[in-house]
């Protein structure tokens, strides 16, 4: 597995000016879309899919990265200035982050945020390029027996994990499923539900589909928000920021190594989470959250003190390069974003699966030290600027949706110069919002989306194998019973976890939160 | 008791609604010729289509019996017709936005867009929204040039220097 050629050839990839340049702009408009409350990493990222399609791959992963790290901890500046977390993963650094702002320990609060999220994503991202090699080359192993058995593992975890109701989340995997059949057979190459629609002979693309679901959806949201509700909120904002950015003293060594424990407890939770597909960094967040809780209570978590920041901030960030391990070592993504970095890598003519390793090492290693690049860029933005990004949270919604709005559609647009594309970005922008009124989840509709032709595929060749013997071709190796007792284990084991996490009361709390203004929602 | 209409929008409701609508598309599914058509590997072309949509009905019914039925989503509880449909209005000027502006232009259609679009959203200050509308085009097609997409030149072809 280990190719000294091929990590010459990443070194050429990524250390050109294009790569730093791109990835320096992807940590700052990171940092800044994750402190824009109603904007997320999926919304950045699925605007900024379609240019990558104009660069090499290596810038292209460095803007995309770059914008996934820096959303994740940009998330928590407006959580701990005005108790409304930019993103939901940052909806557990409320509860303290925001006591010890009120304290008049902002500054000292966004730092933390900022060195235990750089502190877990570094050492969660050394766990994936320690992890995902090993298990792609198990991958490589598999026949498509054991292929079909692995997406449908995918497609237990992400449609029972996601969301807040089990049935719900299957829904919306199921719907991913569905959508993905319209286009050709892949087999006849026979043209199936595209209801006579010439133009969708050739499916879905994905492009439109994710800036529809994500940008469009978001913005609708935010639009039907702004026509409903009159109320200003800016005035107070406004001196709150002011009082950040005047408040003294900043993060000492001292209080830094004092948090090492949240930061492990985080580090490690968050990196867990991060590798099972569909529990995402909001679980890894508050998973860790209630756990050092629990573990230290003479620290007095969730009273405002350092290590709740700490404990949040390491779980989300953690989980960042993790999730990339399902999609490098199987093909398989385990979050939004990696669903994404996977549809940017394929954009490129570089199809995340097993074989990437052997058929694209050069990208797999440029990725993986864009991965670890990315936090020294995260790191230096946060630190100089982190404060200033607290202005950010007072732009006036009234822009932010039309231009978002205006990006999307064009954005749409620029990727194949087709103007259906614009049109069904549009269709799933409503579908998006729809989902959201529903509370349906939108990572299962998009991982079991990207995934399913891969199970059809398999399934199909399974069975050509196997003669037509259903029976034979499922579960006719040991390696495929394992893994359907593999699935059963992981869908409970996880399904526990999130049972913890609502013994921990805070799950509930994590999407209203995000739509909460200037009051905590912590307990 | 809960009325009508209170009960359409609790779990129950919506997934009553969800199998009403996938039943009538699965049947529509199996009266269409093409599902039942055989490919070279001995599937119908309609299986994984079908498949789909069973599953669908089956995680609908879920949500019908389910312990969690009498729910009700928050942002469906609070759903209000008339903002929805100045959501509706969006997606609608959006696409017409897109579609003049691919004839006209985009330095020409998008300030105008940009302008009543700030407007609708609640800032009732014309020259506020202007001058927003048109900085907004300008960085953005600055930016789009500046990586290399060309963005809909419009009436303005030939005249633009990029």
């Amino acid at each position: 597995m280990f190719q000294p050629e091929a990590i010459l050839e990443a070194f050429r990839l990524f250390f050109t000016l294009e790569v730093f340049y791109w990835m320096a702009i992807g940590v700052v408009a990171g940092v800044g879309v994750g402190a824009i409350p109603g904007l997320s990493a999926a919304t950045a990222i699925a605007l900024m899919l379609p240019f990558t399609f104009t660069m090499q791959v290596a810038p292209a992963l460095g803007l995309l990265i770059g914008l996934y790290k820096g959303s994740v901890f940009g998330g928590s500046i407006s959580a701990i200035s005005f108790a409304t977390p930019g993103t939901s993963e940052a909806a557990a650094t409320v509860y303290d982050g925001y006591k010890l702002m009120k304290k008049g320990q902002g500054r000292k609060a966004i730092e933390m945020a900022l060195y235990s999220s750089v502190s877990a994503d570094t050492a969660s991202d050394l766990v994936t390029i320690c992890v995902a090699p090993p298990l792609a080359m198990v991958a490589l192993k598999f026949g498509p027996a054991e292929r079909f058995w692995l997406v449908v593992l995918a497609f237990t975890l992400i449609g029972s994990l996601s969301g807040k109701h089990l049935a719900k989340g299957l829904i919306s995997a199921s719907l991913g499923i569905f959508l993905a059949t319209i286009g050709s057979d892949p087999v006849s190459a026979v043209p199936r539900m595209t209801f006579g629609v010439w133009w969708l002979s050739g499916g879905i693309p994905f492009i439109p589909f994710m800036i529809g679901l994500f940008a469009m959806a978001a913005m609708l949201k935010e639009g039907i928000k702004l026509l409903r509700e009159t109320e200003v909120v800016e005035k107070v904002k406004a001196s709150i920021v002011d009082g950040l950015l005047k408040s003294g003293a900043g993060l000492t060594l001292k209080e830094y190594v004092r948090c090492w424990k949240e930061m492990l407890i985080g580090f490690s939770l968050g990196s867990f989470v991060g590798f099972l597909p569909g529990l995402g960094s909001t679980v890894g967040a508050f998973l860790s959250y209630g756990v050092a809780k629990q573990v230290s209570p003479e620290k007095k978590i969730g009273e405002g003190v350092l290590e709740g920041v700490a404990a949040a901030e390491a779980g989300n960030n953690a989980t960042v390069g993790p999730t990339l391990i399902p999609l490098l070592a199987f093909g398989i993504p385990g979050s939004i974003a990696a669903a994404m970095i996977g549809a940017a890598l394929m954009l490129q003519g570089a199809t995340p699966s097993p074989r990437m390793f052997k058929l694209y090492p050069e990208i797999v290693y440029a990725l993986f030290m864009i991965l670890l690049v990315a936090n020294v860029f995260n790191l230096g933005v946060g630190r100089i600027f982190g404060r200033f990004y607290a202005r950010l949270g007072l732009l006036p919604k009234q822009l932010l949706v039309p231009l978002v709005f205006m990006m999307a559609t064009i954005g749409s647009f620029a990727y194949r110069g087709n103007p259906y594309d614009v049109l069904l970005a549009l269709i799933f922008g409503l579908m998006g919002y729809m989902m959201g009124v529903f509370e349906i989840p939108s990572a299962p509709i998009v991982i079991s989306f990207l995934i399913t032709p891969m199970m059809e595929s398999n399934l199909r060749r399974a069975l050509i194998i196997s003669r037509g013997e259903w029976i034979q071709a499922l579960f006719g190796s040991p390696l495929s019973i394992g893994l359907v007792v593999a699935m059963v284990i992981l869908t409970f084991m996880a399904l526990k976890m999130k049972a913890a996490e609502k013994i921990a009361g805070v799950q509930g709390e994590t999407e209203k939160s995000s739509d909460q203004d200037g009051k905590p929602t912590g307990p | 008791m809960k009325r009508p209409r209170e009960l359409l929008k609790c779990n129950q409701g919506i997934g009553f609604i969800f199998s009403l609508v996938l039943i009538g598309f699965l049947v529509y599914l199996e009266l269409s010729p093409w599902v039942h058509r055989e490919v070279r590997d001995g599937f119908t072309l309609g299986f994984f289509p079908v498949l789909a949509v069973v599953l669908l009905l089956i995680f609908s019914l879920i949500l019908i019996v389910d312990p969690r039925r009498k729910e009700t989503a928050e942002d469906l509880e609070a759903f209000a017709l008339k903002p929805f449909l100045g959501g509706v209005l969006i997606v609608g000027a959006t696409w017409l936005y897109f579609v003049v502006m691919r004839t006209v232009g985009f330095l020409i259609m998008t300030p105008i867009y940009l302008l009543f679009f700030i407007y609708f959203l609640g800032l009732r200050l014309w020259l506020a929204c202007a001058v927003s509308a048109v900085v907004m085009t300008v960085v953005v097609y600055g930016a789009f040039t500046a990586i290399g997409i060309k963005l809909p030149p419009g009436i303005l072809e030939g005249i633009l220097p990029f």
